[in-house]
């Protein structure tokens, strides 16, 4: 196993054709985009990596698609403006965490998917799922409200979890930032969502 | 000579074992989120509850069936729950409350349990079957009264183990105290609710903080603008999210 790894990360040395420096994938420069929008540079992998920075980005791009999904049934459906305002910054920088991610398999030689099958590996079936996620729409007012964030809290709660375990067994920097932003941005989604459930 | 190599073949063998083994531990995680329970209250922000723990993964005290802790006591960084004078955020309740739990991940459970001291006052059968979202309960609170700590339990189907959730009660608090006023906001955040249409103009920015779309703040001496109403939080400073922020 550990073997095999080592002869992934020399064959994408190999053809990035540079020892171990960051590789910026195409169209994704730093000076990419045009100059008006001023868009911060999409961080870029290095090619040094582990399987446990495969596993979290794989689960992660699982992860960030089912919170995608809720919150636009949310941002259809939400009463109460506070969890219709977290449902759309959800939206949006989830979306923007995704383009990024998927760079990065493709960067690895990695698959997109398998993150669900890995997320049943590592402790049971994850919270959201499609069913789930299309039961939400059965309910309206305050009762959709609760069962959103009720499913958000426990659903971003996860992703702390994994992102703990990604900054401990990893080994990419990039991978290593970017845990530490899920585990900040989904603890404040958290405790955002409490204080709103605590003040009807 | 012999068991020298048998040890290093055992040790060979062990780098290969960690390999195979998850990332993470089992994660069918849960805690009562409202009322807010002990766990809940960390992870809100409301108290301190030190640096790990129960602030990141309030689904995660977890230990043995049959515990009387609020804890689990299988971690040390989520002691904490166990301070009964650590200033809890105390709900007032009548008679019978409604209990709802937030999972992180679906597991087949037993059952759920409610304790007052020792007095089970709750039972709700699990079926080994996948609790549904939300999960609520309404609970009797069995004939007790005044300032109470009510021990929720998630006892597990298919592990030995069960999650623990404390929530700080009092029975018939009265009506001259709606259950709403103990509640604590952080000074950043009282203004969530009425600053959506209203733009602040310039100013830092800051977390906890509402901003409608089109507010304007500086970050690092740069200009930004928000292009869709949130309320910020660590990790979404204006440089790191292009999604929520435009520099101008």
């Amino acid at each position: 196993m550990r073997r095999s790894v080592i002869a992934i990360a020399a064959a994408v040395l190999a053809l990035a054709g540079c020892g171990g420096e960051a590789i910026v994938p195409e169209g994704q420069g730093a000076h990419g985009h045009g100059a008006s929008t001023a868009a911060p540079p999409v961080p870029a992998a290095s090619a040094r990596f582990n399987d446990a920075d495969v596993t979290f980005v794989q689960m992660m791009v699982d992860h960030l698609q089912l919170g995608i999904s809720l919150s636009q049934v949310a941002l259809a459906k939400a009463t109460r403006q506070e969890a219709k305002n977290l449902a759309g910054a959800i939206n949006t920088t989830q979306r923007e965490e995704l383009a990024t991610l998927k760079s990065w398999l493709k960067l690895w030689g990695k698959s997109e998917s398998g993150g669900a099958d890995l997320h049943a590996a590592h402790g049971g079936q994850p919270l959201l799922d499609d069913k789930v996620i299309d039961g939400t729409k059965e309910k309206n007012g305050a009762e959709f409200d609760l069962t959103f964030l009720n499913l958000m809290a426990g659903h971003q709660g996860a992703a702390v979890e994994m992102a703990l375990a990604a900054k401990k067994d990893g080994q990419n920097p990039e991978t290593a930032a970017y845990a530490e932003r899920v585990v900040s941005t989904r603890q404040g989604q958290v405790s955002q969502i409490l204080k709103i459930i605590s003040e009807p | 000579m012999k068991l020298t190599r048998k040890a290093a073949l055992v040790t060979a063998a062990i780098p290969a074992l960690v390999l195979i083994t998850p990332v993470g531990s089992a994660s069918a995680h849960g805690y009562v989120s409202s009322p807010a329970s002990r766990a809940a209250q960390c992870a809100a922000g409301v108290l301190d509850c030190g640096p790990t723990g129960p602030r990141y993964e309030p689904q995660s005290a977890e230990g043995p069936k049959g515990q009387t802790t609020c804890s689990g006591g299988t971690r040390q960084d989520f002691e904490v729950l166990n301070d009964d004078n650590k200033g809890w955020k105390v709900t007032n309740v009548g008679s019978t409350m409604t209990v709802t739990w937030t999972f992180t991940a679906r597991h087949a459970t037993r059952d759920y349990e409610y304790f007052i001291g020792n007095t089970r006052v709750g039972f709700v059968a699990g079926n080994n079957q996948q609790p549904n979202n939300p999960t609520s309960h309404s609970i009797n609170l069995g004939g007790f009264t005044g300032r109470q700590k009510l021990r929720a339990v998630w006892n597990i189907g298919d592990t030995v183990n069960a999650f623990y959730s404390c929530i700080d009660i009092n029975i018939g608090g009265g009506p001259t105290n709606p259950p709403t006023t103990t509640t604590t906001t952080p000074p950043p955040t009282t203004t969530t609710t009425t600053t959506t249409n209203q733009p602040p103009v310039g100013g830092t920015w800051a977390p906890n903080t509402a901003y409608a779309t089109g507010a304007t703040v500086t970050y690092d001496g740069v200009s930004y603008r928000c292009r869709q109403a949130h309320t910020s939080l660590v990790g979404w400073e204006p440089p790191n999210v292009a999604a929520l922020w435009e520099r101008i």
